[in-house]
């Protein structure tokens, strides 16, 4: 008798789990019925009888990536966010800016629970492929960032020693290159930040993220006795985008807006502020087309 | 892939199920390592938590108190602060000073030991209290001395009835084990969220992972039962 209760009690368990996921997948069924039931579709036409500037869209961050987005006592600042503030300004949108971290931005874009996501998100082919990206606001590479005193020249040093990641960025795609993917060499945090810890700590050897994020840290960090080195020829050069859900009728009004403040000298403004030098911009227009 | 999973990734497209087989398929090797290392420190956490509560525990019983205030205060601290903190503590402060060389799964080892032995201590201190003030009174009268009764009368009286509470301890402490992910030791959570970093994708990996928890902690409660009836004397 125990024996069936066990198996009864296993069986119940698996009808709970595929419960959870049909849960998870409901809210992207309701979004792909079209037009076949007349009530779905009379409550989508009056959304969309509304008019546009009343709703106020719905902006995800993971504030933990300074200078880019990362909060300043209790708010949250970065160049993202004066860029975001600008094209939205240009473009006639409410919106609200919520910290909700890396990986559920990307699971709540991919629920549409978001209308977007603008968080320093390299744009790549493996991305595109379950989301829309506006035109490139930001041109950035990668580097290496180490104790002071070991020998790293290039990024094919990194063969061998000890490497932190963010996990699921590019810097870790970079670094898998380099030693393989899931290489037991390769450690992967939770943030950038918790990566310096551990490269402090003597957990790992060296950290590889992008070159705005590293020098940050070399800069506001003399005491920690770290070099930052990048290597041109294995990472290359990868362009920063508003992230959305795919299918957004929102990319075209926000990648006009951008192109607006790129081209009127109010991106120029905000880089200065933020990184103290000029920007490229005709680079960044050419990559948009 | 092989031709039995491409039958069930075929029925859950029919289904509308949005669920990518492939990504589970992919990680698995990960996620068995990742099992593998969460069960190994999981018990070795629980083992020697076992036995550091139970001497935290006869600590906390000593009956001249300044003797009996450390042992308060170590359970005080343990128990009254987030099990993360503790972690972070531990490996970025306290490991450096022992080890000459970090090491993420000793940190985590040495976190849930600590953690769980505040709360074993507490465990044995409530299973020796509950018996009867006769038994060991009755073993004074036999001539057995302070050690002896402890060892052949009241611990075998009162672990049997820590074992329900011990079981609670130890799936905690299976559980708690996924916070070494944040400090990237290399358990099953951590697999799982680097599954989620390469595809951006939430419910294969975390859904498998939670199911490979719930094996784990399934058998650990089933083993606790059959302990439980053995020792059963009635």
């Amino acid at each position: 008798m125990k024996k069936y209760l066990s198996l009864i009690y296993l069986g119940l368990l698996l009808v709970g789990l595929l419960t959870l996921v049909a849960c998870g997948t409901s809210g992207n069924e309701e979004s792909n019925t079209t037009g076949s039931d007349t009530e779905s579709d009379s409550t989508e036409e009056s959304a969309a009888d509304e008019p546009e500037e009343k709703k106020v869209l719905q902006i995800g961050t993971d504030a933990a990536f300074a200078p880019f987005e990362f909060m300043e006592t209790g708010e949250i600042v970065g160049f993202d966010v004066d860029i975001l503030e600008a094209v939205m300004v240009e473009a006639g949108y409410e919106y609200e800016l919520k910290n909700v971290g890396w990986d559920p931005m990307f699971a709540s874009l991919q629920q549409k629970d978001l209308d977007f996501g603008v968080s320093a998100i390299t744009i790549n082919d493996d991305r595109k492929a379950t989301y829309d990206f506006s035109t490139p606001y930001f041109k950035s590479t990668h580097m290496i960032v180490f104790n002071e005193g070991s020998d790293i020249t290039s990024a094919a040093d990194l063969e061998g020693l000890k490497i932190g990641v963010q996990n699921g960025t590019t810097g870790e795609d970079a670094a898998e290159k380099i030693v393989g993917e899931n290489s037991s060499t390769i450690s992967k945090y939770e943030t950038t930040a918790v990566a310096f810890m551990a490269l402090a700590n003597g957990d790992i050897e060296a950290v590889v993220t992008d070159n705005v994020v590293a020098d940050e840290y070399v800069a506001n960090n003399p005491d920690a006795k770290v070099e930052a080195i990048t290597d041109e020829e294995s990472f290359e050069a990868e362009y920063y985008g508003f992230m959305f859900p795919k299918d957004s009728e929102l990319v075209t009004d926000v990648d006009a807006a951008l192109t607006t403040v790129i081209e009127s000298g109010k991106y120029a403004e905000i880089y200065k502020e933020w990184f103290g030098a000029e920007p490229n911009t005709d680079e960044l227009l050419n990559a948009a087309e | 892939m092989n031709d039995f999973l491409v039958l069930i990734q075929e029925m859950l497209d029919n289904l509308g199920i949005d669920f990518r087989l492939e990504i589970v398929v992919e990680y698995f090797p990960f996620f068995l390592k990742g099992a593998a290392l969460t069960v190994g420190v999981s018990l070795a956490g629980i083992f020697i938590g076992m036995v550091l509560g139970l001497f935290i525990g006869l600590g906390k019983m000593i009956k001249f108190w300044p003797l009996r205030l450390p042992f308060i205060w170590y359970i005080n601290f343990f128990r009254g602060t987030p099990l993360l903190v503790q972690l972070f503590l531990i490996h970025f402060a306290v490991m450096n000073l022992i080890l000459e060389q970090p090491n993420t799964i000793a940190s985590l080892v040495v976190t849930l030991s600590l953690n769980s032995a505040a709360y074993v201590a507490e465990i044995f201190r409530a299973g020796i209290k509950s018996l009867d003030k006769g038994q060991a009174e009755a073993a004074h009268s036999l001539g057995m001395n302070k050690f002896q009764v402890m060892r052949y009368v009241v611990l075998p009286q009162a672990f049997k009835r820590m074992i329900p509470p011990l079981g609670n301890e130890f799936i905690v402490l299976l559980k708690d084990s996924s916070l070494g992910a944040i400090i990237a030791a290399p358990e099953l959570l951590y697999w799982g969220r680097a599954a989620v970093g390469q595809h951006y994708r939430v419910w294969e990996p975390y859904l498998t992972v939670a199911f490979i928890y719930l094996i784990l902690t399934l058998s650990l409660t089933y083993l606790l039962n059959y302990i439980e009836r053995r020792l059963d004397t009635e």
